[in-house]
């Protein structure tokens, strides 16, 4: 069998392509790579074009061999990469030979990085998808997180077609990361003065940041709202809890709640707090409704452009 | 009704009725949703429903936010709870067997002290009313029911155990669920369900799902272990 022996998994990886679709009513979260731009890239430069899955490192620190050659790729947050001790750049495409071991080290810089294998991961999908969701045990590798000693099957690499790198890495955000939110939920049963301190305070990212959520520490919002009747979250819903300490929820995110919530974090935003360490300081700062979908849609269409222009 | 609309984060909509969750209430935004995916077949990329919400979530740059909140109010407008029958105590829909028993309950003995009231009390009670699912989630297949006699009402656990076993049928407030899956958790335990109730290659892979009528029966446990029920 083609496959990909793991040696060293390291503290959170997971077989991760563009998640699930259309499971929120049946208590699913989307799951899907945390930075779903590195994905594309990586799916792009192999010539991939069926959403094929890669491995989503966290802090990578991954060693693993495979059975048979592969072109490899890795994108998202900068690592060292060497194949068969021999250290290589972390850019672009590389070919590894059967039998060769291939390790991957987290620099000092962002948190999700992904091996893309020429192929794919081959695990079966669930609900459309091979994305683990860890605490529903669905997807991946039997739904958990990769373990030392994890054999991944591959695809054969027969179409790999290499394309330019179309350079979609997330520049390394600012010394205070801004965070635009879309008023909503209970925005307007908050009192002012915990709305007053979501939007002139300063907040940190916190150790407490994992696939479900970044919670941040700063101002204590206290929302005044006493109970709330479960309903549904978003992605990037800010979520506040009774210790007034911000959430901001994401992939693995329950898909109903009981916190209030006085808004939600756009998408390209919050690709850039994924990918942010404890200790980044952020802000948030209202943005329209209107506006926030027309950010979706120029992203989305800046993405084809490039990609289309790297083909 | 008094509604509300608005947004939830980019690309979503979400409807409110300020009104005490009721199943006429849910079964209003039961019809709503599936208007929604008429209206909007595969654009309409997720719906969920909330104790007293719907949210609609719409794939990237297809929700024209103007004509979508134009179309909600039209439909929120044209909802009564007249013509949605109150709930029915007589027939449920599903029946869930249950062992009510210490081994597999460990909140049981507590909780029948903490009312003054004997085990078989708080079994009969439990097991006498009909109740309604209001929402999915927490987990998959986590359904929450209601309403709860006021008798048995009881607040969370102030820690949350770190594992709670599949089937464990539990109750918080007014409110009372079985966990599909082993999890974390923090509601009462007061009995077991030998029964599974999520399944991926089940259409629906939820047993139990929102608008649906549900009662509990209690049962010994022979056919506890005979339906496959596995005390600890």
């Amino acid at each position: 069998m083609n496959c990909l022996q793991i040696h060293k998994a390291g503290i959170a990886s997971s077989v991760q392509d563009n998640g699930r679709v259309g499971t929120l009513n049946i208590g699913i979260p989307p799951s899907g790579a945390m930075d779903p731009t590195a994905l594309l890239s990586g799916q792009h430069q192999l010539g991939h074009h069926d959403n094929e899955a890669a491995i989503e490192m966290a802090y990578a620190d991954f060693a693993a061999t495979v059975s048979e050659a592969h072109h490899v790729v890795v994108t998202g947050a900068p690592v060292r990469l060497s194949i068969n001790q021999q250290h290589v750049t972390s850019e672009g495409a590389h070919r590894i030979e059967a039998g060769q071991t291939l390790e991957i080290k987290a620099t000092n810089e962002g948190v999700y990085s992904y091996l893309h294998l020429s192929g794919g991961v081959m695990t079966t999908p669930q609900l459309d998808s091979r994305s683990t969701s860890p605490r529903e045990g669905i997807g991946g590798l039997d739904g958990c997180f990769l373990k030392d000693g994890d054999i991944l099957p591959l695809s054969a690499p027969d179409r790999t077609v290499l394309a330019a790198d179309p350079q979609l890495s997330i520049r390394k955000p600012n010394t205070v990361l801004e965070l635009r939110v879309v008023a909503g939920f209970q925005f307007s049963d908050f009192t002012d003065e915990a709305i007053k301190g979501l939007l002139a305070e300063e907040f940190t990212v916190t150790a407490r940041a994992n696939r479900m959520g970044v919670a941040l520490n700063g101002a204590r919002l206290h929302s005044g709202i006493a109970s709330l009747y479960s309903e549904a979250t978003c992605y990037g819903a800010i979520q506040v809890p009774p210790d007034g300490n911000p959430i901001i929820l994401l992939n693995d995110r329950q898909t109903v709640g009981g916190y209030p919530k006085p808004g939600a974090v756009i998408r390209s935003d919050c690709l850039r707090l994924a990918q942010s360490r404890p200790g980044q300081r952020v802000r948030f700062a209202l943005c329209s409704p209107d506006e926030a979908d027309r950010i979706g849609w120029l992203e989305q269409h800046y993405l084809e452009t490039r990609l289309r222009d790297a083909r | 009704m008094v509604f509300e609309l608005g947004p939830a984060g980019e690309g979503a909509m979400r409807l409110v009725f300020t009104e005490v969750p009721q199943p006429a209430l849910t079964r209003a935004l039961l019809e709503i949703e599936n208007r929604a995916r008429q209206r909007f077949g595969s654009t309409l990329t997720d719906s969920v429903i909330g104790y007293t919400t719907l949210t609609l979530f719409f794939s990237a740059s297809n929700l024209e936010r103007d004509r979508t909140e134009a179309w909600l109010r039209e439909q929120a407008d044209a909802i009564s709870l007249v013509g949605h029958p109150a709930h029915e105590h007589s027939a449920a829909d599903l029946v869930l067997p249950v062992l009510y028993h210490p081994s597999v309950a460990p909140d049981l003995e507590w909780l029948a002290d903490d009312r003054g009231l004997g085990i078989n009390d708080v079994i009969a009670l439990h097991s006498e009313a009909t109740y309604f699912a209001y929402a999915t989630g927490f987990a998959p297949g986590f359904c929450y029911l209601g309403t709860l006699p006021e008798a048995l009402q009881t607040p969370r656990l102030d820690t949350p155990r770190a594992t709670v076993p599949a089937g464990a049928v539990a109750i918080a407030d007014a409110q009372t669920a079985v966990y599909p899956c082993e999890s974390p958790g923090g509601w009462r335990l007061i009995g077991a369900c030998p029964e599974p109730l999520f399944n991926l290659n089940n259409s629906p892979p939820s047993l139990l799902n929102v608008g649906a009528t549900v009662r509990f029966e209690p049962i010994n446990e022979a056919d506890f272990r005979a339906l496959g029920g596995v005390i600890p």
